[in-house]
């Protein structure tokens, strides 16, 4: 559509835009999110439960196995938190705390050190209620605190729970409970892992089903509300604390849940298990995933517990590196040329750097790379590998590796800035060379360390692009 | 009454608070402005300790100075203070700024990727060992004002004196200067100050940068007095600065320097004394938990904080 | 909402992928006994590299690695190691010993660093055949026979705590004396040990407790009285150690700092007066170690180290030496390397021969103590 002329009627537009709801409702996406909506509940809750039951019959390692029950754990957590922070707005920075009471309840129910052993279907929901009346004691300050004063008093708790644990006698201290019995339900003990990753997956069924009818139910219309506009629910007669505390129990009884699970599977319990680390990738989990949504904090949980997995592995890594800037690239250039044609100049751009240094200075190109995925191999000739750059024990020696990194960081958020896309693609070529050698270099020598590097510029990268998350809806905030 | 061990105690308690009321200070002012808990403050801390730790050694190293002492620590604060001014200014351009308009808790979780990044950076740059700053090789500990039979260390004075003409810097130039009204009204009603004609962008750049300039300089004072650093100590001091900005009445600038001190004394006097209130059943172990405790009851005593004004939501 | 789909479905693409690759990685391994062919040997390291104790682990791993180099060159062996960070964290540890039991290239661990990791991968590596030895994990009960795999070329707290409380008592003639602990799981078994030693000969002792990664020690300083004579400080952190008795310093009062085990540090702590316990003569000033130091300054740029580097070094060797023989007949299962772990008999860089007891603890096991006067270290008992 042509640019209209400042004194020309603009004719059209206006019915245009007015029918733009009528054409969504007509295209692919409208009619797939109709059918969707329309869907009965439990047909929905097949399709997405589905490549959680299945997924053991892909496995036969006990690793992996152990992934997926973490996994699950992780998104029980997330939907716990989601409930308070997701549906009601509420900042609960204690949240782990609940997860560490169910644990250490169940604990205190079947362990060698408590001397008994409670049966599953008592021990869980025994746990669940108790953890729940704990978060309505802590949801308690709400009703005098708001926003970001109630987030620091629930962190106060969290605070006070991990002093008690770590110096309290009755909790045996840092070396945890260590003789926890395992699941014993109706009478038969849960020893194999695929036997724990079923509980679990029953435990999720179970709690996404129920947070499912509690959304739809008038709790959740109500949550909703008091979420939107907490004056105006007040206004409408809401009993606006007795929600919130709710909200506190509900999550914190899931949290609870999902400890108990957890304690029996591990054999262990100890409290650095429980600190503010858990809490942070919770909560990146809720929000990345989408806060509010069901299925969106699944998919968080999954996906981010999927990659620091992945990530922990070097060679893995080296491949998610790179697939990952390829997906970028590809995902977030307009028009659909742009990317092949910068990847293209940047491959020729690393060729050319390369000759030249070979000729001019060969001990830039004479070090080896501590990577040692096939990825790696086949970068090596590529990148600028300057001998003893890097120590032998694979921290940076001297000033280049040093500069390299920070000259990375600075030249990648200077990208940031140029308005052109033009110019962007240009100055992209050197500043995806420069990351490719930092990455061989130095990068890849410190796998351990460079992961937390990674999730912390992605969490950075991600909130930057979509801050409501994959999932999430748009919201605008009063403040 | 032992009142060598108060006055000590109150000597610590001061120390502890100046640190924690300058780091609250920049995370009080950055919430007035943006409404925004900037949880990255903490790192700011620990890369101005890093870059003061740099400059000590370009300088020739604590035993060996190559130019007066007073003048190499106000070197060391002077590069951590800029060091630290630039890198906030830099995490609000590229991880605050894209969010203003999102929900609340976006920037939140910017800012502990941020933390991850440069508690890794440092890591990864630096080595986990930790550094020290060889104070006393600076500094003798011999060196100090005698009060009685008790002995103050130079260094503390220096580190309280330094936070104190800080905060009274701040104080001019927030209540005095243009740039400090500008701030206020920002903080005040942000759409207003714009039709002002106030620059807001260019206030939240100037607040970020004093805010983080002093939590750098926080930082090299922790290394002077405490010895030792490394790329997990921000953690801490943010999450007590934090705290002490909350206490103090979030937003309000005094109220970050009385809450500092708050926080500061309730510290030192909770591990000082808390053998002696529980009778001997309480060690000092557990003085993280009377620390705390007081904390919860003070704010449900008082949600809103020291200074803080009662929140009064318009219809 | 478009967008949102887009994103969604490109999201489960990936998941997919993810864990597609996860899922199909080296072997369904449920075999414990192993066959490995022995020309793609790894060691696996378990122990904290990132996070507030990651300068223990990244110590460890420096040692390590240049252990394996070492080996590696003068043995014409290809042996790698495989990076473990716990993150001293126990569940994620517990995930790590699985991975390694399922990398059927991995041949030893040498870990778990701290002994909360020992605790929960102990019985997953006895259930695999596959040995683990730790060059740092110190708590008595992990060699109570609970996991037959795991060895340690550390001796234990049981024989450390004693040693300080004679040492103090006697040779200290301490009347008075604070003992202080950093709620952890090293800190805390070794502080009560002590406590109750030093009572037990009619010294008065008070407690203190500091947390892992507190800085600041001035308010725990003011509560020392001034007759106090010792202050024994359990800590994993040798610059803490420093920092408290700079404190001490400062604040006039007389006493001295006695560190245990985690506190030895020769660059790190450098008190005007003080004492550490170590449990073995150190590196850096047996002459015969000398050329090793020399060696790993040349490899590390002179990094510093404390006492858990050298043992890893150790643990390694172990690991190497065993799996080499095992490799002689050109295959080797994990059960034969654990068998030659069990009879390893090599010099050791601490004096004399390493040898393990029946319950993997090593034998001679020693404790010496130095004296530092002006940050120099003489051993002295």
């Amino acid at each position: 559509m042509t640019e209209p002329r400042p004194e020309q009627p603009r004719i059209g537009v206006d019915e245009w835009v007015a029918s733009a709801e009528e054409r969504r409702q007509r295209s692919f996406a409208g009619r797939l999110e109709e059918a969707i909506d329309r869907a009965p509940a439990a047909a929905k809750l097949v399709v997405f439960a589905l490549p959680f039951a299945l997924f053991p019959f892909f496995t036969d390692s006990e690793y992996v196995t152990q992934v997926g029950i973490d996994t699950l754990i992780y998104v029980l957590l997330a939907l716990g938190l989601n409930v308070a922070v997701g549906w009601v707005g509420l900042l609960d920075l204690g949240f782990v705390a609940f997860f560490g009471l169910g644990a250490y309840l169940y604990a205190a129910l079947a362990s060698e050190y408590a001397g008994r052993h409670w049966e599953a279907q008592f021990a869980v929901p025994v746990i669940a209620v108790a953890v729940a009346a704990t978060g309505f004691l802590v949801g308690l300050p709400s009703r005098r605190l708001v926003g970001d004063y109630l987030a620091i008093v629930t962190l106060f708790f969290l605070q006070i729970w991990l002093v008690v644990l770590v110096n309290a006698s009755f909790t045996r201290g840092p070396n945890g409970i260590a003789d926890i019995y395992p699941l014993k339900l109706f009478g038969r003990e849960i020893v194999s892992l695929e036997g724990y990753y079923y509980v679990t997956f029953a435990a999720f069924v179970l709690i996404v089903s129920f947070l499912y009818l509690l959304d739809r139910s008038r709790t959740g219309r109500a949550w909703r509300a008091l979420r939107e506009d907490e004056l105006a629910a007040e206004l409408m007669t809401m009993p606006v604390n007795r929600l919130k505390l709710m909200a506190f129990a509900v999550g914190a009884g899931i949290a609870g849940i999902a400890g108990a699970l957890y304690a029996p599977q591990q054999g262990a319990v100890f409290p650095a298990n429980f600190d503010i680390v858990l809490l942070i990738t919770v909560y990146a989990m809720v929000v990345l995933g989408g806060a509010g949504s069901i299925v969106g904090v699944t998919v968080g949980a999954v996906l981010i517990n999927a990659s620091l997995e992945a990530l922990r592995d070097p060679d893995d890594a080296s491949w998610l590196f790179y697939l990952a800037i390829v997906l970028a690239l590809i995902l977030l250039m307009r028009p659909r040329w742009l990317p092949v044609a910068v990847l293209a100049a940047t491959a020729v751009f690393g060729l050319a750097v390369h000759e030249l240094a070979e000729q001019v200075r060969p001990s830039l190109v004479a070090g080896t790379t501590f990577g040692t995925a096939r990825v790696d191999e086949l970068v090596d000739s590529w990148v600028l590998l300057p001998e003893g750059a890097i120590g032998q024990d694979g921290l940076p020696a001297g000033a280049l590796a040093r500069l390299a990194y920070v000259g990375l960081v600075a030249a990648m958020l200077g990208l940031t800035l140029i308005r052109s896309r033009l110019w962007r693609a240009v100055a992209l070529v050197p500043v995806l060379y420069l990351g490719a050698c930092v990455w061989e270099n130095v990068l890849v020598a410190q796998p351990a360390v460079a992961r937390f590097v990674l999730i912390g510029a992605m969490l950075v990268a991600l909130m930057a692009v979509r801050p409501q998350g994959l999932l999430g809806k748009q919201r605008v905030e009063i403040v | 009454m032992d009142w060598d061990k108060l006055v000590q105690l109150l000597v610590n308690g001061v120390t502890l608070g100046s640190v924690y009321a300058l780091v609250a200070l920049g995370f009080s002012m950055v919430y007035g402005i943006l409404k925004l808990l900037n949880l990255a403050h903490g790192d700011v801390l620990m890369v101005g300790a890093f870059v003061g730790w740099g400059v000590l050694g370009w300088l020739g190293g604590a035993q060996d100075p190559t130019v007066a002492v007073w003048l190499v620590i106000l070197l060391m604060i002077l590069a951590a203070m800029v060091g630290g001014g630039f890198l906030g200014v830099a995490i609000e351009r590229f991880a605050y700024r894209p969010l203003r308009r999102a929900p609340r808790i976006a920037p939140l979780i910017s800012a502990l990727g941020v933390s991850f990044f440069l508690q890794n950076s440092v890591l990864l740059l630096f080595g986990a060992n930790f550094r020290s700053y060889d104070s006393f090789d600076l500094v003798d500990v011999g060196v100090g004002v005698e009060w009685g039979p008790l002995h103050v260390w130079v260094m503390r004075i220096v580190v309280i004196v330094s936070a104190l003409a800080m905060m009274g810097g701040l104080w001019l130039l927030v209540t005095r200067s243009k740039l400090g009204k500008a701030m206020r009204a920002t903080a005040f009603d942000r759409e207003a100050a714009a039709m002002m004609g106030i620059d807001v962008d260019r206030v939240i750049v100037k607040t970020f940068f004093i805010g983080s300039a002093l939590a750098g300089a926080a930082g090299v004072l922790v290394g002077l007095v405490f010895f030792q650093i490394n790329h997990f100590m921000g953690f801490n001091y943010g999450l007590k600065g934090f705290t002490a900005a909350v206490v103090g009445g979030i937003g309000s600038i005094p109220g970050a320097m009385v809450g500092g001190l708050f926080i500061g004394l309730a510290e030192a006097f909770s591990v000082g004394y808390i053998e002696d209130l529980t009778r001997g059943r309480l060690g000092s172990a557990f003085s993280d938990l009377v620390a705390f405790l007081i904390l919860v009851i003070f704010m449900l005593v008082r949600p809103q904080g020291i200074f803080g004004k009662p929140e009064v939501k318009k219809v | 909402m478009r967008k949102g789909l887009i994103a969604a479905g490109l999201a489960a693409l990936v998941a997919v992928a993810v864990v597609t690759a996860a899922v199909a990685k080296p072997a369904a391994q449920t075999t414990p006994a192993q066959i490995a062919a022995c020309t793609n040997v790894s060691l696996g390291f378990l122990g904290p590299l990132t996070g507030p104790a990651g300068f223990l682990g990244q110590e460890q791993l420096s040692w390590l690695r240049f252990g394996v180099q070492k080996y590696n060159k003068a043995n014409g062996t290809a042996f790698k190691v495989v990076l473990g960070d716990t993150q001293l964290k126990a569940p994620v540890a517990r995930t790590l010993a699985r991975r390694f039991v399922a990398d059927s290239n991995l041949m030893a661990v040498i870990g778990g660093s701290e002994s909360q990791a020992v605790v929960v991968s102990g019985n997953l590596f006895e259930k695999a055949d596959l040995a683990s030895i730790s060059g740092s994990a110190t708590q008595t009960n992990l060699t109570n026979g609970q996991f037959k795999t795991f060895f340690r070329v550390v001796p234990n707290d049981a024989i450390q705590g004693p040693q300080i409380v004679t040492y103090v008592a006697k040779n200290l003639k301490a009347k008075n004396v604070v003992v202080i602990d950093s709620q952890d799981d090293y800190s805390l078994p070794l502080a009560s040990a002590i406590t109750r030693g030093l009572r037990a000969r009619n010294v008065t002792v008070s407690r203190e407790s500091v947390s892992a990664d507190d800085t600041d020690f001035s308010s725990v300083v003011a509560n020392v009285d001034s007759n106090v004579n010792v202050v024994v400080f359990a800590t994993q952190v040798a610059t803490a150690a420093n920092t408290l008795s700079n404190q001490l310093r400062e604040q006039g009062k007389k006493a001295i700092v006695f560190g245990t085990d985690g506190a030895y540090s020769p660059s790190q702590f450098k008190p005007r007066t003080g004492y550490v316990s170590v449990f073995a003569p150190d590196p850096h000033f047996d002459p015969s170690a000398r050329a090793l130091i020399r060696e790993y300054n040349r490899y590390s740029k002179n990094k510093e180290f404390g006492a858990f580097g050298p043992a890893t070094y150790m643990a390694g060797l172990v690991a190497t030496t065993a799996v080499r023989s095992a490799c002689a007949d050109g295959e080797a299962t994990r059960a034969e390397v654990t068998r030659l772990t069990r009879r390893t008999n090599i010099p050791s860089i601490f004096g004399g021969r390493l040898r393990f007891s029946a319950k993997g603890d090593p034998l001679p096991t020693k404790f010496v103590i130095y004296r530092i006067t002006n940050g120099k270290y003489a051993p002295v008992g």
